[in-house]
């Protein structure tokens, strides 16, 4: 089921950190879901900021 | 914040045969991108389809990106009308999917999953060579950095190359 190669998948290979997932795969499931989690909930706070700042500088 | 213990939960405590497949399934994996929504790809049994109402319609259900006030009716009827709903609950965004590209429906993910140990309790989560097989046939620019990913983390681990 490996598919045939595909420049498009193997350009986007060159620019993954393998060290994130080697340190992602010493996780069980659980931790790298909890750890998705934290991600989203830090990706939400720096979305609050962004909008916080952009109505700041506009008035 | 998406809230994957209450939906992972939630299904499972209606006994809901079900799933895990997608951005989930990937970080299930060992995938480092971050992903939104739970999908999962449920049976469409009348029975599965009831239990999958009792333990979604709890969370109120709506239709992702749909204007609000739009009338929509999460029940029974619905789901076996339809086949594939995205929908916005107050656990998070979750896509409930009768059948996914590449590998095809419940049976079909079921026969190409794998047990998975999460918060006490185990769940099916697509394998990860039909996950690379579904992401590649989704095909979308997303989908190809997925796939990779996936194709790394496969190379990662042991025994495979």
């Amino acid at each position: 089921m490996s598919g045939t190669p595909d420049p498009v998948v193997d350009a986007y290979k060159a620019g993954i950190d393998r060290t994130l997932l080697r340190e992602n795969l010493k996780r069980s499931p659980e931790e790298r879901l909890r750890a998705l989690q934290e991600l989203q909930a830090f990706a939400e706070e720096l979305q609050r900021a962004g909008q916080a700042l952009r109505e700041r500088n506009q008035q | 914040m998406n809230d994957f213990e209450r939906i992972l939960a939630g299904l499972r405590s209606a006994e809901v045969s079900f799933v895990i497949v997608g951005g989930v399934a990937a970080t299930i994996h060992g995938s480092a991108r971050l992903t939104s929504d739970v999908d999962v790809v449920y049976e469409r049994s009348i029975t599965n389809i009831e239990r999958l109402v009792t333990a979604i319609a709890p969370l109120n259900p709506y239709l992702r990106g749909a204007p609000a006030g739009l009338p929509f009716r999460f029940d029974a009827e619905t789901v076996r009308r339809g086949l594939n709903f995205t929908l916005i609950t107050n656990a998070g965004p979750v896509d409930l999917l009768g059948e996914i590209t590449g590998v095809g429906d419940y049976a079909a993910v079921f026969a190409a999953s794998e047990v998975v140990s999460l918060y006490g309790a185990t769940y099916r989560c697509i394998n990860l060579d039909a996950l690379i097989v579904a992401k590649r046939a989704a095909g979308r620019p997303k989908d190809l950095e997925a796939v990779a990913e996936l194709e790394l983390i496969r190379s990662e681990k042991p025994g495979r190359t």
